[in-house]
């Protein structure tokens, strides 16, 4: 079995997955961030997204609808008419519970940075993570059926609670600090969005060295199949936002929630379920490479939607 | 002498006249209000992330005295001296202002975007050898200083008496971040160093003795006006003026302002009368709590000092509340503590005030007033009848008439030039006595404003004088097609002019600033046509990406019309049709 070094925040196995040091720096990135992405909310903020609850429903119908059909379509369109060899349905097997899985808090911090509605981002990464123990078994078995590999799985439910008490808990300490002190409660939220920028270089720096072999042996469909999943949902997500004539601001929102999935939710999820099967690294093939270059697509997608923010700012005069 | 039919409207809670004033001075009424706010908060400076630093009325009032022992005893400054000031809004604008009236100085107050040519006038024409500047734009100060008698460099911080962690914080994103910090190549003194030294000379007895000649009648500042009329010239507002239009504020607020207990959004720039008088010295006065906001561009700006703060008083103009009800954040969760808020600088259009008033719950009043009036003359009542299009009723101790060309007084409901009476009218134009002679008659001031009066008192703005486009021989008035062009859905701002027309005299065009999609120009003219009188309706409308206006948003129809007349401006002519 070739060794195959993914970037999870689950231990895998200790050969192949970044080191203890790297792990826990990740894990303290995210608090930071998530605390940060807090301390810039209120709970007025909060309590306008659920108010208002078309964008977390339209939300729902993207990660859930248009993720897994996505992915999908690029299996049957793209990998398995291109791909040679005989693990091609252990890929697409993977990509499937790729785009299944819910978002997770990378697409919280890139929706601060392309100034859209944190506080809904927030909110639609727990509804989704919440919805994930129903939704991803039931998709990944509605699209695997369609595939004629029949595959089902249960997700524990200990792996989405990680997930949202890991996001509950920081922003609200977070909302917290801003309530007692407005001073702290910035600073705090301008130390989390430079950890955040530092975050995306660090990804990468980590990801990259382990695992070049990877990128030079994996064919092209694959590429195609984990890149495309990023980049066409978000891109739908935000039209048929844009179409429901939903705020910009919430739109971007909805966008970077679908598009960015949970890479190492997924990669958790396979790695429980199929540490026994010799397929496992092909099975990780598309979550990993997706990991990657999420954030490099996001990063891309950021700077787009900051340029729209600011073309459609109220400009008023002189007023300094 | 007019019956002054307003009279009859002033509620109980609003004084006919003002009682003698109790103060001998500005400063007076500055130890006034400190000795009796003293612990409580009297400025808050807001940044847009939330980043904050706040000051006492006790702090301001010792700081301001500190200020105010350097201008005199380390500059050596005598009273009556200019200092000039450019500083945003920003926790040292009132110790640096304070300080110069405590000083016995005066007061220049200019615009922080000033061009260098633009300083230069200013400092030239008033005299100033000192200059107080935010050490932001002090990278204009080598021009500057070569070509003025400005001695003396005070550079002021954004970020002075933040708390040290977050002042440091906010230093280093200008400097290394944003890069807005160039490097000072002129002789100068850090605001804080000013402080220290103010004190090493500071006597109780010498700082109260600056005053001691210092009366009602004395100059306390200069204010530059007159963009509309071609050269800056400074309006000479005395320490009588400026306390007695803070009193005729107050008092004509009546219950509608609450002392000691009112917290006010100052996203308006300080230097600009409006903001200075009403909320620097009328809400100081009032033991309010001020949320100063350096710079409420873009608008999502003032969104933390809304979400931190329980703001309960806001004034501004019809730009700013107009832009806040374009909020989506405002739209979502409008202010829960709004009490009043106040427009003035320009007329607050109907629909802005009616969506204000919807959306907040709370009423919102309009009033009139010029530099050269301190600048309140009048304003609707808070607590009394209130009529909208109007700016409202003269405030206690102010007269005012409409008059015609050969300054008779026209019958109730006819348009005439306002002309206006009180304590608060300036005392002329500094080193410009035939400009003075030509607005100050008999006491009155010539506003060059149109206006009609009804029955009651209250005064109905139809536009500048000089601003009335003349169709065919008759009059239209800017003002009055504007407001009906801003009905248009889809139309954000527009500003109407008149230029030369061979067949018409004038014909009337409209420059308007529109969301995506526009409206189209058939639309606004099918509108019009509803609301207008043929003659009335623009005969050409273009759209615009922006509009040319003053520093606190007033359309300048003047750069309209300049841009119009300066041939085919091939700005206007891409833009034009839908």
């Amino acid at each position: 079995m070739r060794a195959l070094r993914i970037l999870t925040e689950e231990v895998v196995n200790e050969a192949t997955v970044v080191n203890e040091f790297e792990q826990t720096l990740l894990r303290i990135f995210i608090l930071v961030i998530m605390f940060g992405l807090g301390a810039g909310l209120t709970p007025k903020d909060f309590s306008l997204a659920i108010r208002r609850p078309w964008g977390l429903a339209i939300g729902w119908l993207t990660q859930f609808g248009i993720m897994p059909l996505t992915t999908y379509l690029l299996i049957v369109g793209v990998l398995l008419p291109f791909s040679n060899g005989s693990d091609v349905m252990l890929i697409a097997l993977g990509a499937l519970i790729m785009g299944s899985v819910p978002a997770g808090t990378t697409s919280n911090l890139f929706t601060y940075f392309s100034k859209g509605n944190v506080a809904l981002s927030v909110t639609m990464t727990i509804n989704s993570t919440l919805w994930a123990f129903i939704m991803t078994p039931a998709a990944l078995l509605i699209y695997s059926r369609l595939l004629g590999i029949d595959e089902s799985l249960q997700i524990e439910f200990g792996e989405l609670a990680i997930v949202i008490v890991g996001l509950i808990i920081p922003v609200a300490l977070g909302m917290l600090v801003r309530k007692f002190s407005s001073n702290i409660g910035a600073l705090l939220e301008l130390f989390g969005s430079v950890v955040g920028l530092l975050f995306i270089p660090f990804l990468i720096a980590i990801w990259v060295p382990r695992n070049w072999e990877l990128l030079l042996t994996t064919q092209w469909p694959t590429y195609v199949i984990a890149i495309g999943m990023g980049l066409v949902g978000i891109t739908v997500a935000y039209y048929i936002s844009k179409l429901l004539r939903l705020h910009p601001m919430n739109a971007r929102t909805i966008a970077l929630e679908t598009g960015i999935n949970n890479g190492p939710l997924a990669i958790a999820v396979i790695v429980a379920v199929y540490i026994d099967n010799p397929g496992v690294d092909k099975i990780l093939l598309v979550p990993a490479l997706y990991s990657l270059f999420i954030v490099i697509i996001s990063s891309l997608v950021t700077l787009v939607f900051r340029r729209a923010n600011l073309a459609a700012e109220q400009k008023i005069p002189n007023l300094l | 002498m007019t019956n002054n039919p307003w009279l009859a409207n002033y509620p109980s809670d609003v004084p006919k006249q003002l009682p003698p004033v109790a103060f001998a001075n500005l400063p007076e009424l500055l130890r006034n209000s400190a000795s009796q706010y003293q612990k409580q908060t009297a400025f808050t400076q807001v940044m847009p992330n939330g980043m904050n630093g706040s000051l006492t009325y006790a702090a301001v009032d010792q700081m301001s005295d500190l200020f105010a022992a350097y201008l005199r005893e380390e500059l050596g400054l005598a009273a009556g001296d200019r200092v000039a000031v450019q500083i945003p809004n920003c926790l040292s604008f009132p110790i640096v202002a304070f300080g110069i009236f405590k000083a016995g100085c005066v007061l220049v107050n200019t615009n922080p975007l000033y061009t260098a040519n633009e300083m230069i006038h200013q400092f030239s024409d008033s005299g100033a050898k000192t200059l107080v500047i935010i050490d932001m734009f002090a990278d204009r100060l080598p021009t500057v200083l070569a070509n003025t008698s400005i001695e003396n460099v005070v550079t002021v911080k954004i970020s002075e008496f933040f708390p040290t962690v977050v002042g440091g914080v906010i230093r280093g994103v200008q400097k290394f971040w944003s890069k807005t910090l160039p490097k000072i190549e002129v002789k100068h003194t850090k605001f804080s160093a000013t402080l220290k030294l103010g004190k090493a000379k500071y006597s109780a007895d010498k700082v109260s003795a600056y005053t001691t000649g210092v009366k009602l009648e004395s100059l306390a500042a200069l204010q530059y006006t007159g963009g509309t009329t071609g050269v800056s010239k400074g309006a000479m507002l005395s320490h009588g003026n400026l306390v007695a239009n803070t009193l005729q504020m107050i008092a004509h607020c009546g219950s509608g302002m609450r002392a000691g207990k009112e917290t006010v959004l100052t996203a308006l720039p300080l230097y600009h009368v409006f903001a200075f008088t009403v909320n620097l010295l009328g809400f100081y006065y009032n033991g309010a709590r001020n949320i100063l906001i350096p710079t409420p561009r873009p608008p999502s700006n003032l969104r933390r000092a809304f979400d931190n703060y329980k703001i309960t008083w806001l004034s501004g103009v019809n730009t700013l509340f107009n832009a806040l009800l374009n909020e989506r954040w405002f739209q979502d969760a409008p202010p829960k503590y709004l009490h009043a808020s106040a427009a003035g600088g320009m007329a607050l259009q109907a629909s802005v005030a009616n969506r204000w008033r919807e959306l907040t719950g709370t009423p919102i009043v309009e009033g009139y007033g010029l530099t050269e009036s301190s600048p309140v003359l009048t304003f609707n009542l808070l607590t009394g009848l209130a009529k909208d299009g109007t700016v409202g009723i003269p405030v206690p101790s102010t007269e005012l008439k409409c008059v015609d060309a050969n300054g008779k007084e026209v019958p109730v409901g006819e348009p005439g030039e306002i002309i206006a009476r009180g304590p608060q009218i300036m005392l002329g134009y500094w080193q410009r006595p035939d400009e003075t002679a030509k607005t100050l008659q008999d006491g009155w001031l010539h506003t060059g404003d149109v206006a009609f009066m009804d029955s009651d008192g209250y005064f109905t703005i139809v536009d500048r004088t000089h601003d009335m486009i003349l169709v065919n021989g008759f009059n239209v008035y800017p003002n009055e097609i504007e407001e009906q062009v801003a009905a248009v859905p889809g139309v954000l701002e527009v500003g109407v002019i008149g230029v030369p027309d061979e067949r018409t005299g004038e014909r009337v065009q409209a420059y308007i600033k529109a969301t995506v999609p526009a409206p189209s120009e058939d639309d606004v003219i099918a509108y019009c046509r509803t609301n207008l009188a043929a003659y009335k309706i623009p005969q050409e409308i273009f759209f615009v990406d922006d509009l040319p206006k003053s520093p606190i948003g007033k359309i300048l129809r003047r750069a309209l019309r300049d841009e119009a007349t300066a041939s085919k401006s091939a700005k206007f002519d891409a833009s034009k049709g839908a």
